[in-house]
């Protein structure tokens, strides 16, 4: 969208409260989708939380095209279709709701420079991880993510998937990197979350963020997720206060809300946290 | 431990020491470190198509890309980060994903997609500094490369034309640049008063903006209002840059007078530029005390405070 008609659509977003039956779509959960899709739905699925939004979750094998942006996950609320955190998070703002008004300047930069590290280096290695890996490609990311599709179309769009995808590494670099060194980055990108959080309970201190979001999103979906080997688990599990955030975000936003609604969240994992 | 170290990069212009971003990256690096380098420009030579550029060689290794490059003199004690926390060193990566992800995209466009400051600057600049007959293909496949980096990286799918990009790649362009400055403050480097590998990053980012005489440069005017940054750079190069040109100047004709009369020039604009800022403050102060004439302050409240806007901080 230009700039003007992302303005124009923000204006429109701060006429209406947000409805009941908003809903976000994300490809199947049980058998279709990825790693990099799973944590980017949950990041969002988390910071609606937060904010005290409810959103219905359903699950569609075409989520993906349905997409105004070809990513997913993306949000139906009223009349609008709005996709990925970062739209959607300037959306609820402009309804009103906000994690992030009670920071100031230095603390808003340093919010979006860590969720840009995020994205740079966590979402990026899932991607090189399921895609450019050769044995996970075929093990796991091919055959799960073209599973709705009967031949030979599962074959054309796993294959049109991974081309994209090794591309896009190929254009910033990546594609040169070896799995050890992609390993690890993710560790050092670990080792840089875990020590900006340090001992407090969120990353800026007493109220989550949408940087809390995200980051639970991809931690959570990292060590719930099995692949073919646990290299990328173990990372993450080395760093005690990265897993007791996970916990404890846990405990505050899923439990609860999983007893009342008693919804089979039911993921492709091994279950909970360990 | 002194071995030296050859840094093959792309020449230098428009008063910096290399005009391509990750060849001054690294260059600042190590003159932060203090880090001998022996650099050598690939500029007029066939290294400008076969070598990725910055590349250092040293004891027969050869290391490329900057994160590389700063890791390597690192684990050879020219550590410009000894003295972060561990939490600065958090912030570090973070604001270098940040740069990486929300400027360079905007400033590959500025120099290499945009179509006027490609055919006025930028190609004429790389074909005049590669030799024949690579000088046909060297501009052009850089400039291949950066549009398809920004197409793969930020076109989604309603947007794969390039125009449409634009805007988006230049918004976030200009809000990485004001988050930057915040976060500089008044400081004179981003870690307090030792610049760090945040800065050399920073550096190499924004220097060539800043520098480079562009035809059409929105991105540089928006640069160009953040104060803070701009005197960022200039310390940088006035500190760190200025002495390696004065060598070179001693190099090319060998007296040694050349030295402190640098030196002495550069005082006297110094105690130029403070009487200036004095004069202007004083002028400032005499406009707005009661003696003079009140109402003339009350009339002309814009041009007053076009003034204000004018006179340094």
């Amino acid at each position: 969208m230009s700039l003007a008609a992302e303005a124009f659509v923000s204006q429109i977003a701060a006429a209406e409260p947000w409805p009941e039956n908003a809903t976000l779509y994300q490809p199947l959960k049980e058998a279709q989708i990825l790693l990099s899709d799973s944590a980017s739905s949950l990041a969002v699925q988390t910071f609606l939380r937060m904010c005290g939004l409810p959103v219905l979750v359903s699950c569609r094998a075409n989520a993906e095209y349905m997409s105004p942006s070809g990513k997913v996950p993306f949000i139906h609320v009223g009349n609008q279709v709005v996709s990925e955190l970062g739209p959607i998070v300037q959306f609820a703002k402009a309804k009103g709701h906000s994690l992030s008004d009670g920071l100031d300047d230095v603390q808003r930069a340093e919010m979006k420079a860590y969720m840009e590290l995020v994205n740079n280096m966590l979402l990026t290695a899932e991607l090189y991880i399921q895609w450019c890996d050769d044995y996970t490609a075929t093990e796991i990311s091919r055959p799960r993510y073209s599973s709705p599709y009967s031949w030979p179309l599962n074959h054309i769009l796993a294959y049109q998937k991974q081309w994209e995808v090794r591309r896009k590494m190929n254009a910033i670099g990546w594609s040169g990197k070896s799995l050890e060194q992609v390993y690890e980055d993710v560790s050092q990108c670990c080792q840089a979350l875990s020590q900006r959080l340090g001992t407090q309970p969120y990353f800026f201190n007493k109220q989550p963020t949408e940087l809390d979001a995200l980051v639970f999103g991809h931690l959570f979906t990292i060590l719930t997720t099995q692949l073919s080997n646990d290299e990328l688990a173990e990372k993450v599990k080395s760093y005690t206060n990265l897993l007791s955030f996970c916990h404890r975000i846990e405990q505050t936003y899923f439990k609860e809300h999983d007893r009342e609604s008693q919804s089979g969240s039911s993921r492709h994992s091994k279950g909970s946290l360990p | 431990m002194a071995e030296p170290m050859e840094l093959l990069c792309w020449g230098g212009d428009w008063d910096l020491p290399s005009v391509h971003t990750d060849s001054l990256i690294v260059l600042a690096y190590a003159k932060f470190s203090g880090a001998k380098l022996a650099v050598k420009s690939i500029d007029w030579s066939w290294r400008t198509i076969t070598a990725s550029v910055p590349q250092l060689h040293c004891e027969g290794s050869t290391v490329t890309e900057p994160t590389q490059i700063l890791n390597f003199l690192r684990k050879r004690r020219f550590n410009a980060d000894y003295e972060l926390t561990a939490k600065q060193g958090a912030d570090t990566m973070a604001y270098i994903a940040l740069l990486e992800e929300k400027l360079r995209p905007a400033l590959l466009h500025t120099f290499w997609v945009d179509a006027e400051n490609y055919a006025n600057l930028t190609r004429p600049w790389f074909t005049s500094h590669s030799p024949f007959p690579l000088n046909f293909f060297v501009p052009g496949r850089q400039a291949s490369l950066a549009l398809s980096r920004i197409l793969l990286t930020k076109a989604e799918s309603p947007l794969l034309n390039i125009t449409e990009v634009e805007g988006k790649i230049y918004s976030e362009a200009k809000e990485c640049l004001n988050l930057l400055s915040h976060r500089l403050g008044n400081f004179h480097f981003f870690f307090g008063d030792t610049p760090t590998s945040l800065d050399a990053f920073v550096f190499g980012h924004i220097a060539p903006l800043i520098k480079a005489p562009l035809p059409s440069g929105q991105l540089q005017k928006h640069l160009n209002q953040l104060d803070n940054l701009c005197q960022f750079c200039n310390t940088i190069l006035k500190n760190y840059f200025t002495d390696a040109s004065a060598e070179k100047r001693m190099d090319c004709s060998p007296t040694a007078t050349h030295d402190p009369v640098d030196a002495n020039l550069q005082k006297l604009t110094q105690l130029v530029n403070k009487e200036s800022n004095l004069i202007e403050k004083m002028d400032d102060n005499l406009r707005s005390s009661p003696q003079h004439r009140p109402h003339r302050h009350e009339t002309k409240p814009l041009a007053l405070a076009g003034e204000r806007n004018l006179t340094p901080p």
